[in-house]
């Protein structure tokens, strides 16, 4: 008898162990805001994880941020195999359209760590059809960064609070004799996103639903307040920006920015990372961003999320890898690294990092809710993503003064009317 | 000729040589530059101390010796396969009697021309991951076959139509079969035009973006192109490895077309032939 | 010789295989495309529409189609018009063998080797209105007084993209050229000489005529390639400001990468492939060329 157990019990130990050896599950995750600086990290964060959890290994495919999202697109579509895709607030909809992700619901309700998750990644991870498809893992918040050192060298001695001390001051201290200008000018790709937030500043009513359109269903730009903001935005772009600002894109701003050329600059906080190493913490600071006329500025808040394909063949273990990364400790180690503002309010009130210095700017816009109101984009109409082609031509003309603003601003309108 | 005219001359010459190697001048010395040198102001047109932190940071940080690896394999492959393909193919098309076919076949060759590379990407990526052919670099190298190939063959023909065709015949009069005379006669007479065939199609592929982006997933699977975009971020271009890198990519393709452009020239005259 | 006829059409096969399997066969697919409602946004409900994509592109209000002929128009002829007479210039300047004339084709012509995507970025790189290094030579030589915005100002946006594609493109032209020039029989400048033609009469009574077949292909096959490789404009500009810089096939990228639209992206293609089709059948009639030779 006790050799028979005995034996039973070696049987036994020896088919678990085999299925637990044979168990190694390759997950495939694809990010798409690809950056060598944050491929790197997050490799580090895969190899912790595949320390923890044997059996799971994790497969990082990280294709050129310029064809990243063509190339998850094209993935999820022709079914490869894929278990955790990297998804951007611009593409969340298509996705799911072309239902293409797993409904997290379930997976978030037994998650505790989705206690201390901020009220924006709650949003966020719920934006199409109020189900979470994903769960959040940066925000980009805009702020506003100032060299402190070149403002001290011109004699200023304030920083602006409002739009309209931020653009006279621009315009003061520009003189193109000495190529110093005043604000890092977003000239292409995307500058629709600079453009609303400060042309949105000038008005209260904005539905936080979405930006382009005031609380009685109207869309903005022809709001007379609207057309104030413009104005005042193309006076900046002609007194305190250089003419070549009209094709700046990211590089550019941030480059006049660390060369001094304009000291004031609107970005997100990855940037906070690149200027840190192109310049140094020493030479600049970050502030809240300017409010309007009506003491109000309307934030947007762009995100990237981690999802799970419906067709995938390893739901349950990469549930495990996103609820590691999205852990308030990885997430808050990943955005130290890489830039953006993380996702747990407990990061936000606990961590020295992001509670003080350049980052408690941010805090202050999270905590004051009056001031400081998160709109978000159209994201599920399928006229957004033909929105930035569009609006980029005819900002560009008018800037240019090629055309007039009441007719930037009708064909602006006409898009959007339907 | 008179002095003047020789002095205009060199000069003409002089200018064409120093706008052709302007830009590459200027990359390789952002290369060479310290990287919080390259955003300075006033330019600097030669570096205040040499540094080669950039060209250490493509090869360490950055992996770029495997991605050169994996596209010189698959550039001297594909190049060369395309150079025996063609080879064939552009001799049967310059001895081929029948003239409407032979027009036909040609007019082909140049539709392909025609074709923008864009519509025909998403079609063929749906079509090769059904077969699984999808990130192997031996899906890359076909597809770079048929990318060069129909080029090739136009080339290949025109090279071969420039050679009498009584040398293949007084050969077969001797004895040898059409691939004998092929392969004994004919082919040595276009060894410059093969060069010129075979390097034409390397720099093509060498520098090929899309398709390898398109079809190679895995990190060590990537080629060079592939590898200098993801210099490009949501932060933009990183000029201090960007720079490196592309001095470093220019250099096999610079060195290859050096030696094949005096075949080509040579190939493409019909001085070729003896007699 | 029938036989060997037959081994003739055996040896154009393998080609002929791979470009049926990857290219021939795709085009009819992404053919399709181009009369369906094929937009990544959505693609549930994908049927045929028609030509309702040929009629979006063409009446399109926030991209003149018009607009976007002209650039492209402007883009080709002017990048082939300078390619072709400088590229022509360096032929024959080198035509006659001098010391070092190897390494001088060597560097002379590298600008071919460069990938579109490189060229785009280093001359952007060159044009920038900040830290280009055309801005700081003019403004040191004093030709100008202020920073030119070569990529951002209209005005100076198509220019300097052409003056790219020039760059890269005068090789080809020199190296076919200088081929078909040593080609020429010296007999034929010896009865002009003795004729009496000056230099430049030889060079429009002799050369041209003889290279005709190189000038056409060559020039035909470069239309071509310019009009379907769009990365040096896309790389500069990405079309802008203000769409100045929009030629068809960057149109069509972005309607695919941006708009994710497939379907709209697809008709542009056709109408690329047609517009060239219809280009090269009168380019050949007028030119009389009864084969294409290079």
């Amino acid at each position: 008898m006790k050799k028979a157990r005995f034996f039973l019990l070696i049987l036994l130990v020896f088919l678990v162990g085999i299925t637990a050896f044979s168990k190694v599950v390759t997950l495939n995750f694809i990010e798409v805001l690809t950056s060598p600086g944050r491929t790197k990290v997050l490799k580090d964060i895969i190899a912790d994880f595949e320390a923890t959890h044997p059996g799971i290994k994790v497969n990082l495919i990280s294709p050129p941020y310029e064809q990243a999202d063509q190339k998850a697109t094209l993935m999820l579509n022709t079914r490869q195999p894929l278990d955790i895709v990297e998804v951007r607030d611009y593409t969340i909809k298509q996705y799911v359209n072309n239902r293409r992700l797993e409904n997290l619901e379930p997976y978030i309700e037994n998650w505790a760590d989705a206690k201390t998750l901020s009220v924006v990644a709650n949003k966020a991870a719920r934006t199409v059809n109020d189900t979470a498809y994903i769960v959040p893992q940066f925000f980009f918040i805009k702020g506003l960064f100032v060299r402190t050192d070149i403002l001290k060298n011109l004699g200023v001695n304030y920083i602006p609070k409002t739009m309209s001390e931020l653009v006279e001051l621009c315009i003061a201290i520009t003189d193109p004799s000495k190529n110093q200008y005043g604000f890092g000018f977003r000239g292409k790709s995307w500058e629709f996103k600079f453009s609303d937030l400060i042309a949105t500043s000038f008005l209260s009513d904005i539905d936080p639903t979405n930006i382009y359109k005031t609380k009685d269903g109207k869309i903005y730009f022809s709001d007379p307040r609207a057309i104030e903001g413009l104005r005042m935005y193309k006076r900046l772009f002609d007194k305190a920006t250089p003419k070549d600002a009209i094709n700046w894109g990211f590089n550019e701003q941030v480059n006049a920015f660390v060369s001094g050329i304009t000291p004031f600059l609107i970005q997100d906080p990855d940037t906070v990372a690149l200027v840190d190493n192109m310049l140094g913490r020493e030479h600049y600071t970050v502030v809240p961003i300017p409010v309007g006329p009506s003491g109000k500025a309307y934030l947007d808040y762009g995100f990237t999320g981690l999802g799970i394909p419906s067709y995938s063949k390893h739901k349950k273990e990469a549930w495990e890898f996103i609820k590691y990364i999205s852990s308030p400790e990885v997430n808050a180690k990943l955005c130290k690294e890489y830039g953006p503002l993380p996702i747990h309010t407990s990061t936000f009130e606990n961590d020295p990092y992001f509670s003080t210095g350049v980052y408690s700017a941010w805090g202050y816009m999270i905590n004051h809710p009056e001031k400081y109101i998160f709109a978000s984009y159209p994201l599920n109409s399928p006229k957004w993503p033909g929105w930035a082609e569009v609006h980029q031509q005819y900002m560009q003309s008018f800037l240019l003064g090629k055309i007039s603003l009441e007719e930037t601003v009708e064909k602006w309108t006409e898009y959007w009317a339907e | 000729m008179t002095t003047f005219k020789k002095v205009l001359k060199i000069t003409a010459l002089a200018l064409y040589l120093i706008a052709a190697l302007l830009p590459f001048y200027w990359i390789t010395i952002t290369s060479l530059k310290d990287s919080k040198e390259i955003y300075s102001f006033p330019l600097k047109y030669w570096p205040s101390k040499i540094s080669f932190n950039s060209y250490k940071q493509l090869f360490s940080f950055a992996n770029f010796g495997i991605y050169f690896r994996n596209s010189a394999i698959v550039s001297l492959i594909a190049a060369f396969a395309a150079m025996i393909i063609s080879m064939f193919s552009g001799y049967a098309l310059s001895r081929l009697k029948m003239k409407r076919f032979k027009n036909r076949i040609l007019l082909a060759l140049y539709f392909t021309q025609m074709i923008p590379g864009f519509i025909i990407m998403a079609p063929l990526f749906t079509m090769l991951s059904r077969f699984q052919m999808t990130d192997k670099l031996s899906t890359l190298t076909i597809l770079y076959i048929t990318m060069v190939i129909a080029f090739s063959t136009i080339m290949a023909k025109s090279f071969f139509d420039r050679i009498p065709i009584s040398l293949e015949e007084a050969s077969m009069i001797d004895g040898c079969n059409i691939i004998q005379s092929l392969f004994k006669i004919v082919f040595p007479l276009t060894l410059p035009g093969l060069a010129a065939i075979f390097s034409f199609a390397f720099v093509n592929i060498w520098n090929e973006l899309f398709l390898a982006t398109m079809f190679i997933f895995s990190d060590d699977k990537m080629t060079i192109p592939v590898a200098l975009n993801s210099f490009i971020s949501k932060a933009g271009i990183s000029w201090d490895i960007m720079s490196a890198g592309l001095v470093v990519s220019l250099l096999p393709t610079m060195i290859i077309f050096a030696f094949a452009q005096k075949y080509i020239i040579a190939g493409l005259t019909e001085g070729a032939v003896k007699g | 010789m029938r036989n060997s006829q037959r081994k003739l059409f055996i040896m154009i096969i393998p080609a002929f295989v791979l470009l049926i399997l990857f290219v021939y066969f795709p085009i009819v697919k992404g053919g399709v495309v181009a009369f369906q409602n094929y937009n990544l946004f959505d693609l549930t409900n994908v049927h045929f529409i028609g030509l309702d994509n040929f009629k979006a592109v063409i009446t399109d209000r926030n991209f003149n189609f018009w607009r976007i002929c002209l650039n492209t128009a402007l883009w080709i002829f002017v990048s082939l018009f300078f390619q072709f007479v400088l590229g022509f210039g360096l032929a024959l300047l080198m035509r006659k063998p001098f010391k070092g004339r190897g390494i001088y084709s060597a560097l002379v012509f590298y600008p071919w080797a460069v990938s579109g995507f490189a060229i785009g970025l280093v001359w952007a790189w060159m044009f920038n209105g900040q830290f280009g290094m055309i801005n700081d030579l003019l403004l040191r030589l004093g030709i100008i007084n202020n920073n030119i915005g070569f990529l951002s100002d209209p005005k100076f946006a198509m220019m300097s993209v052409i003056i790219a594609n020039v760059w890269y493109g005068v090789p080809f032209f020199a190296i076919m050229l200088l081929a078909a020039l040593q080609s020429v029989p010296k007999e034929l400048y010896e009865a002009a000489e003795i004729d009496g033609a000056t230099k430049l009469r030889q060079l429009f009574d002799v050369t041209i005529p003889y290279i005709k077949p190189t000038i056409i292909s060559t020039t035909l096959l470069r239309t071509m390639w310019i009009m379907n490789f769009p990365e040096i404009i896309y790389g500069m500009t990405g079309g802008g400001p203000a769409n100045s810089t929009n030629i068809l096939a960057t149109l069509m990228i972005n309607k695919i990468y941006k708009f994710y639209d497939y379907g709209q992206g697809a008709a542009i293609g056709f109408i690329i492939m047609s517009i060239l089709f219809v280009y090269a059948f009168f380019y050949l009639r007028l030119t009389s060329s009864k084969e294409v030779v290079l």
